[in-house]
């Protein structure tokens, strides 16, 4: 994981698409969580007043999800968990939005059931799931590593669904399920909790053909414990409980198919459809007649009230009492659920999600009745919301919202490219819009920003006639190709090849083939006559290959019957691979443009395994940020899911991060765009990425003192001067290229290409050739750059720091504060809230959307335009500021030059602040992966019986402390970093988020930077009061810790070798997957182990260790 | 509007090619028991391996394997225990995602109109999964390791019980249904054989070894025979007919939106 990553949502005008296929409330009804077909979970606040609000989207599974339920006892942890079309598991924490557990197995779960029982089980407790597989599964609520099964005896098939019955008078849990064919199974649940954490098999106890299809639901009435609603997709029946002997079947009307139901009462129920309308009915019979007298007889067992099955069944009649519908919408799908909540604060709420992503919800009153003609009384709507009108209440901005003449156009492709910060965006209506990337967020961000937008550069081009669907900017994927050239493609099937300098169109490829799905280049190691070659997938399945430098189409391979999927290059043989949606693979002999083969099933699988260089067509809505180490886990989970199913067409597997792709072009700068398209629409969005380690490694080594900040928000001028210089650059290192190239290979007969002055160069590579490599190596490694780009760099590298800071400011907290902050760090104030984004362990991501600030009920009380992130980070920064060091008797090192310039004093306060958040953000993030190294560190040992060497770590944590003293004097004493390293490693104990952190060591940071500056004004700004009334406790407060400190400090340096093996932990990693990949076989066994051991004990008992103050 | 009755005219096809496929099962119970069918299966190449197996719907109702070891001349046979059924997993398994695809099209109104083309792409997706997935039951058989094979009911179906030494397993691969019979031997324990368990296979060559209990086994022997399920093929025709149908509508709806968001500029 990329853990210093920080990501920033810009959001469009438009929502992206949520359609719905799983909802439920939490236990608290606080939170609505809905699962949606493109694979992200959506939270959204429910108020008291039962308002809804989305809150935020948490991208994690690459396909459907198909159920959701809790996981926990609600009120110890509020955890979720979701299972997707693929087989992927996950477990959220929903009040924070982190990803807790995640698994991939090989089983897809259309119904997941928490099951604890506190005084027989240890551990979490389970979750039964039943799906595409026979019988229920047992999955362990902590780890998701399967435990059991419940097996049937008698013709085992798929479950529909299932529910628990927890009943009073039999004193034992039961599990009751409906298979496919309509089968009711009942399995004891309490009393074989033993039988099954001994792995015994344990068999239904019985077994009832229900005469029904499609079950949707079944639920017991644990009002008089007697009834039990069964709802197939064409009728509902009634059972009683005790013999399973049928009481009442009510047939739907034609076109009406139900979804589900539930017991709302004794003999009162609800039952909802498909299309969203829901009928309550009393259900009459003799004994609900006779009133209280059947309160006296509901107690008593079966033996003593004889035969009432079938006098019940003549008796018992539904009564509809009320319905619910919604308008329009007729047909769209629904999901819906009922929440009984009988305690006081809480309601009783009916509640449906659609495909269009809308949330409804009823409250359903206590005792519904009918009106008085005895005709059903219509029950209105509570609250409906959908994202859509999150986004129009807080008016959100897109990043090229500002760009002058952008105006309304919808953005349907876009590309960032890093190395010139240009956004390159394809619009709807044909032109391309260029801008700089980092301005155009500005001005969609900061107050001041909207000064920019006249000013903010930009070009069009104009060229296409149709919407660009797809670009691509060879540049950035191999340094080798022209820096000028731009590929663009429509949907009228038209490629054009653009100078983005001269804004000429240098040539038109027409394909005839329907809309340009994705442009895409052959990887460095395939060449066609010494050129990489650009693949063109169409949308009628076909695939052109185009020679950039001959300006002709190589290659029309038009056979495909599906969609392509995947793409793959065989260098030796000058073959192109085609793997398509049906498992088909095609092999195109690229001199010739003939079909060679065409195979399917197993051996086509077998092709498109062999060659590893695969291009799997770019990700559709999922999130790669953080995947790229954690890639390879995916990857060898698939075979395990393939062992049982053959290979699951999931997107989400195959899809190779585009993220990756960034990160290893050679101008991997510290920000980043990330263009996310959503599946099924154009609707897309940007998130800004901020790589907190890269842009302290820029700014630190030399701090640049030469760039004047005040120019920094650059004009035209300047940009200009860098574009030429980044231009130069290139081309010189261009020239460099070739000429080492040349050598390598046989090349004296390599074509001249564009440069006139690469001959001479050629003549005199031979005795260059050490000084080019050289220089090689000094670009290859990042922390020092050539001198040119450096400059340029610079500028882009300060204005991506205040425009972090800027975001990450607790801004409208304390006006003055933010005063001094504008005029001493020299950054612009946040219009609104931004919509951040939070990296939990490996590829799991969540992203705030707009009006997530007004969620939180008691912040909306104090701040209604405040950028924090929760009060929380308020305590923190307090508990943060109190273990400052005094600061009177330590000068900091950014307070050593009093007598430069204010420029520069402002730019060493950004690289201090930076330098800071991103030892802080390490603390926090390093424990999942030091847990993880350890662990896995252990495996190794297990494996390869090799002690690690412990030298490393060492070097690690010297390095490490480096990060946190940095600015400081050598004789400057660390016990104050360790205090302050103990807080921090407590608040990650507490759970507190990155960004919350961060935010907290921010605010603490600035105001005592701030504090600095003012009395160095000589006190001529009087400090407030509270300030000083502050400032005082913490001195109480340190003196008190400064005692405390000196007993634990030998203790702590004792244990801290330990700790923190950080890049150790990637390395392990990697051979990991090696190993993972030796132990193929036996893929399962291997997820189960690691998803086994999170190794949380051993970390808790460092923590105690290392922490044992009070403070935190 | 076009597209709406387009699709519900090739919605209608795609019905009809998936009903088409009707394994003899379906419906378990309501149509009474499914008919039994006998396979003979052999293999071209040696008779030491012959069987007989009944097919009831998805379930083996009956089977007679004759083994010949040629060692001794001995004839070996086995038969299910007439009380036993025995669930071919794969068959089950497929049936179902039919019909869920089934259901997926069938649960809307006859008189239902779709009124944006995104709404069918994303049936049509649902529906191409199941069968997608239906297909790849039949075509991909489970990869079993030994030991999980040892451990399936499968062995302890028979009457008289399977000696030791001998291990079966039964599975469909594309339209044929397949017996595998491994013969073994013990490993001695203080073997200079190098043991290195095998991992998952649809079928283990001979010198495959594992662990069973407390014992080292390797596979001596393999004798594999198949036979040809005729309703399988069918099956298996109609699953590519009606993904090829799905996927045309799908382009079909494609090249329509492209032609609504046209604009002669």
């Amino acid at each position: 994981m990329r853990c210093s990553l920080q990501a920033v949502a810009l959001w469009g005008k438009k929502a992206p698409p949520h359609s719905i296929t799983a909802i439920m409330i939490t236990d608290d009804q606080q939170t609505i969580v809905t699962g949606s077909q493109e694979g992200q979970l959506c939270l959204w606040n429910l108020s008291p007043e039962l308002k809804i609000s989305a809150k935020e989207l948490l991208f994690g599974h690459s396909a459907s999800v198909t159920c959701l339920a809790k996981a926990r006892d609600f009120s110890k942890q509020p955890y979720v968990v979701s299972a997707a079309e693929n087989g992927e598991m996950c477990v959220w924490n929903v009040t924070n939005g982190q990803r807790v557990e995640k698994a991939t197995l090989p089983y897809r779960h259309t119904a997941i059931c928490y099951y604890h029982c506190s005084f027989r089980m240890t551990g979490e407790g389970w979750l039964l799931c039943c799906g595409e597989y026979q019988d229920v599964l047992i999955i362990d609520a902590k780890s998701l590593a399967v435990i059991h099964t419940f097996i049937s005896s008698q013709s085992p098939d798929w479950i529909n669904c299932l529910c628990i019955v927890h009943s009073m008078r039999i004193q034992e849990d039961s599990l009751l399920v409906v298979s496919v064919a309509g089968e009711l199974k009942v399995w004891d649940l309490s009393s074989s909790i033993n039988s099954i954490q001994e792995k015994q098999d344990v068999y239904e106890k019985e077994s009832k053909f229900l005469d029904s299809l499609n079950c949707r639901a079944i639920r017991f009435c644990t009002y008089t414990e007697r009834l039990l609603l069964v709802v197939f997709s064409k009728c509902w029946k009634v059972y009683d409980y005790c013999d399973f002997s049928l009481l009442r079947t009510e047939v739907s009307r034609s076109g009406q198919f139900f979804a589900g139901g539930e017991v709302l009462a004794a003999h009162r129920i609800i039952i909802w459809t498909e299309d969203g309308h829901s009928f309550i009915y009393q259900l009459l019979n003799r004994w609900a007649q006779m009133g209280a007298a059947y309160k006296t007889f509901s107690g008593l067992s079966k033996s003593i009230y004889p035969a009432d099955g079938r006098v019940l069944k003549e008796t018992i009649y539904p009564h509809l009492l009320c319905s619910t519908s919604v308008q329009e919408n007729k047909g769209l799908s629904f999901v819906m659920g009922y929440m009984n909540e009988r305690k006081e604060p809480f309601y009783k709420i009916l509640f449906s999600g659609e495909v269009s992503g809308r949330i409804t919800l009823w409250h359903i009153p206590d005792v519904p009745v009918s009106k008085f003609d005895g005709s059903p009384r219509e029950i209105p709507i509570t609250a409906t919301w959908t994202l859509q009108d999150n986004f129009d209440k807080h008016h959100t901005m897109s990043i090229i919202d500002h760009v002058p003449g952008a105006g309304t156009v919808i953005v349907t492709s876009s590309e960032y490219v890093s190395s010139l910060d240009k956004l390159i965006c394809g619009c709807e209506d044909g032109t391309i819009l260029i801008t700089q990337a980092l301005n155009a967020a500005k001005a969609g961000l900061l107050e001041g920003g909207s000064l920019l937008k006249d000013s903010l550069p930009h070009k069009v081009l104009k060229g296409h006639h149709q919407s660009v669907t797809s670009l691509l900017y060879p540049h950035g994927l191999s340094s080798k190709l022209d820096q000028s050239w731009l590929l663009s493609g429509d949907q009228d099937s038209c490629v054009i090849l653009w100078n983005i300098f001269t804004e000429e169109v240098l040539h038109k490829f027409f394909l005839e083939a329907g809309p340009v799905t994705s442009l895409l280049m052959s990887p460095e190691n395939f060449r066609l006559r010494s050129d990489q070659v650009i693949c063109c997938v169409c949308s009628d399945h076909s695939v052109a290959l185009l020679h950039l430098e001959g300006k002709r189409c190589l290659l029309h391979a038009r056979k495909h019957l599906f969609p392509v999927r995947m793409i793959k290059w065989h260098p030796v043989e000058n073959f192109l691979i085609v793997g398509c949606a049906d498992d088909s693979a095609y092999i195109w002999e690229i001199e010739t443009g003939t079909l060679e083969r065409h195979e399917t099933g197993e051996r086509a699988r077998i092709i498109l395994n062999c060659c590893d260089d695969s291009q799997p067509l770019k990700p559709e809505f999922a999130l790669p940020v953080t995947s790229e180490t954690h890639k390879h886990k995916s990857v060898e989970q698939r075979p395990s899911s393939s062992c049982q199913f053959g290979p699951i067409p999931c997107p989400g597997l195959q899809v190779e991060s585009s993220w990756k792709v960034a990160d290893v072009k050679p101008f991997s700068g510290p920000f980043n765009v990330l263009p996310v398209k959503t599946r099924w629409s154009d609707i897309g969005f940007h998130i800004l990425l901020f790589d907190l380690e890269n842009l302290v490694e820029l700014l630190l080594p030399t701090p640049v003192c030469d760039v004047d900040p005040s120019n920094s928000f650059y004009g035209s001028e300047i940009l200009r001067r860098a574009k030429s210089t980044v231009e130069k650059k290139t081309l010189t290192l261009k020239r460099n290229k070739t000429a080492s190239g040349s050598l390598s290979a046989e090349a004296q007969a390599k074509p001249v290409s564009e440069n006139p002055a690469q001959g001479e160069n050629t003549a005199k590579s031979l005795g260059d050739n050490e000084g080019i490599k050289r220089q090689k190596k000094i670009k290859n490694s990042k922390k020092m750059h050539p001198k040119p780009s450096r400059k340029v760099e610079a500028n882009i590298t300060i204005d991506t720091a205040k425009l972090f800071l800027s975001c990450f400011l607790p801004w409208g907290v304390d006006k003055e504060f933010d005063n001094l902050c504008i005029k001493h760090l020299d950054i612009l104030k946040l219009q609104g809230s931004v919509s951040l984004g939070l990296a939990s362990n490996e590829d799991h991501f969540s992203l705030m959307l707009p009006g997530w600030d007004l969620c939180n009920a008691e912040m909306k009380k104090d701040y209604s335009k405040v950028n924090l992130f929760s009060k929380k980070v308020l305590d923190l920064s307090n508990k943060y500021t109190s273990t400052l060091p005094n600061q009177v008797g330590m000068p900091r090192g950014l307070e050593n030059n009093c007598d430069s310039s204010q420029e520069s004093n402002t730019l060493n306060t950004i690289v201090y602040l930076l330098n800071r958040l991103f030892s802080v953000n390490k603390l926090v993030n390093t424990p999942l992966e030091l847990a993880c190294g350890i662990d896995r560190s252990f495996k190794m040992e297990s494996v390869h019986n090799k002690a690690r060497i412990p030298g490393n770590e060492i070097s690690n944590i010297s390095s490490f402390y480096g990060y946190l003293r940095n600015g400081k004097s050598e004789s400057h004493i660390p016990e104050a970093d360790i205090s302050l390293l103990k807080l921090i490693s407590c608040w990650r104990d507490q759970s507190v988020q990155v960004t919350e952190a961060i935010q907290a060591v921010l605010l603490a940071e600035v105001q005592q930077h701030m504090k600095t500056l003012s009395k160095r004004a000589g006190n001529s700004q009087p400090v407030s009061m509270t300030e000083d009334v502050h400032c005082e406790m913490r001195q109480i407060l340190q003196e008190t810790e400064w005692t405390r400190e000196e007993v634990e400090l030998h203790c702590t340096t004792d244990t801290l070798p330990l700790q923190t093996p950080v890049s150790p932990v990637k390395h392990d990693s990697d051979s990991n997957s090696a190993k993972f990949q030796d132990t193929e076989d036996m893929p399962d066994r291997c997820v189960l182990e690691e998803s086994e051991s999170p190794g949380k004990p051993r970390h808790h008992s460092w923590i105690a260790k290392v922490c044992s103050c009070k403070l935190c | 509007m076009a597209t709406a009755m387009a699709a519900t005219a090739a919605e209608r096809a795609v019905l009809e090619a998936s009903l088409r496929f009707t394994l003899p099962c379906s419906g378990t119970g309501t149509e009474g028991p499914a008919k039994q069918e006998n396979f003979i299966l052999g293999s071209c190449s040696t008779d030491q391996v012959k069987g007989v197996l009944t097919l009831q719907g998805d379930a083996l109702s009956q089977a007679d394997v004759n083994l010949k070891i040629p060692r001794n001349n001995q004839l070996l046979h086995f038969a299910f225990r007439e009380d036993k059924q025995w669930k071919l997993q794969q068959i089950q398994d497929a049936r179902n995602h039919v019909s869920q695809a089934i259901y997926l099209l069938a649960n809307r109104d006859e008189s239902y109109q779709f009124r944006t083309g995104a709404e069918v792409l994303k049936l049509m997706d649902a529906v191409m999964l199941q069968l997608t997935r239906a297909r790849n039951r039949l075509t991909t058989p489970a990869t079993l390791t030994l030991p999980e094979i040892a451990a399936s009911g499968l062995t302890r179906m028979f009457a008289p019980a399977l000696p030791s030494d001998l291990l079966v397993n039964v599975y469909i691969n594309l339209n044929k249904l397949c017996l595998t019979v491994y013969q073994l031997h013990a490993l001695q324990p203080n073997s200079t054989k190098n043991f290195r368990p095998a991992g998952g296979a649809v079928l283990h060559s001979p010198g495959a070894m594992f662990e069973w209990g407390s014992q080292r086994l390797e596979v001596s022997h393999v004798h594999k025979v198949e036979c040809v399920i005729p309703w399988l093929n069918d099956a298996l025709v109609f699953f590519t007919v009606s993904l090829q149908l799905c996927q045309q509508l799908k382009d079909k709806i494609s090249v329509f939106s492209s032609y609504w968001s046209y604009r002669p500029f």
